[in-house]
């Protein structure tokens, strides 16, 4: 199974990157599995939208640079998508919500069918997997509305197959975490993913 | 009111960029005092990097790139935000300046001994968002609407506790004929207007 595994924390020595490289590892253990490891503040990717890039965007060929031409060959083999990042203002942080839209374009997550309605082109992808860090506890975190992670399991869900399955992983209230409970849920999260990948890389 | 206008679309002529202007022009002559930020044509850096991840409890004065955006925060009483809705949500350039700017002692503080955090930009108290969308309002709706729980939710929080979120949006963008458009060009100054009263 193709995997592709995005980072959107910036810092190498974060808890998030700790959990980005376990995941890694344990995948890239199993043979069945080809993990695309893309690590976005390392790779210095471009947080905003440029002019040129949303003038292209309308057309035939929105990938106007090497940089995301190379992340959206990555995005049309993948078959499992799974994204780690720290929740900040409820929301993506800038960069990876920069990831989906200069990527995420036309032709590569999407396209017009002959009604000029849109309609998803990511049929590949079969699984969308969120592992995030919350500051706050689970209930502010649900009161608040949870925003990444419904742009990730309902609108870019929306770019992919019907089948394509979601799961989520949130560890709350980060701040107040013990080591224990950080080391537990990553064995869990790694453990979780490991298993629901396993089970539908044996389907055709 | 003392307004802050910030605005985040990269191309001019666009839509978006009427929308601003007829929203700055309008807010003017209803006496307001308007600040206007455009981020794309100040070159804003979007991207939290990791120093200044390290910096996050610390005071301002450790970040003096952002003196300006943390004296326009402390200035406004309201803040009228102009962008389109991008894959459900605010844009990465908008994003990554609520990332950046709304830091320790400006939008927040942490009391020593406390372990939640306190409101502190007690000085806003409308939030008025204009954005358009590609979508149907029935598609976002399906989607939970990400981009307007993070304005009227998560960052309302930080804002006086009587502060006023207002969502002032054009839905099925794509689809919208140029009467539609001009339909809410046409409308938008006096309901920004309503919205800050």
């Amino acid at each position: 199974m193709n995997i592709v595994v995005v980072l959107g924390h910036p810092s190498a020595d974060s808890y998030c990157a700790a959990i980005f490289e376990r995941i890694i590892r344990a995948l890239e253990a199993r043979p069945a599995h080809s993990v695309t490891a893309i690590r976005l503040a390392d790779e210095k990717f471009v947080t905003a939208m440029s002019s040129a890039e949303r003038v292209a965007y309308e057309t035939g060929e929105p990938l106007i640079c090497a940089e995301t031409k190379r992340h959206a060959e990555f995005l049309q083999r993948a078959e499992a998508l799974i994204f780690v990042y720290p929740t900040w203002w409820s929301g993506l942080p800038a960069q990876l919500k920069g990831w989906l839209e200069r990527v995420f374009v036309l032709g590569v997550a999407f396209r017009f069918n002959d009604n000029n309605k849109i309609r998803p082109n990511l049929n590949n992808v079969r699984h969308i997997i969120g592992v995030s860090t919350y500051g706050s506890p689970w209930r502010y975190v649900k009161l608040i509305n949870d925003n990444g992670r419904r742009t990730l399991t309902r609108a870019i869900r929306m770019s992919t197959g019907l089948r394509t399955r979601t799961m989520w992983r949130g560890i709350y209230a980060l701040d107040t975490c013990t080591q224990q409970q950080r080391e537990k849920f990553v064995t869990d999260t790694v453990q979780k993913i490991v298993k629901r990948l396993e089970k539908s890389a044996h389907k055709p | 009111m003392k307004t802050l206008v910030v605005y985040a679309h990269p191309v001019e002529g666009s839509f978006n960029s009427c929308v601003r202007d007829v929203v700055v022009e309008y807010l003017s002559q209803q006496n307001h005092e308007v600040r206007l930020r455009d981020l794309y044509a100040e070159n804003f850096d979007p991207f939290l990097s990791a120093n200044e991840r390290a910096l996050h409890h610390t005071p301002p004065s450790t970040r003096p790139e952002l003196a300006r955006d943390v004296e326009d925060l402390r200035w406004c009483e309201a803040i009228v935000f102009v962008y389109p809705t991008w894959w459900s949500g605010l844009p990465a350039m908008l994003k990554g300046w609520i990332d950046r700017t709304w830091m320790n002692e400006v939008a927040w503080v942490l009391p020593s001994g406390a372990n939640t955090i306190r409101p502190q930009l007690i000085n806003i108290r409308r939030l008025v968002a204009v954005t358009t969308h590609g979508s149907s309002k029935f598609v976002n709706a399906m989607q939970g609407e990400p981009g307007k729980r993070i304005i009227s939710r998560s960052i309302r929080v930080m804002c006086n506790k009587f502060c006023r979120a207002r969502w002032i949006a054009l839905y099925s963008l794509d689809n919208s004929t140029p009467a539609d458009r001009e339909k809410h060009l046409a409308t938008i100054g006096q309901r920004v207007v309503r919205a800050l009263r």
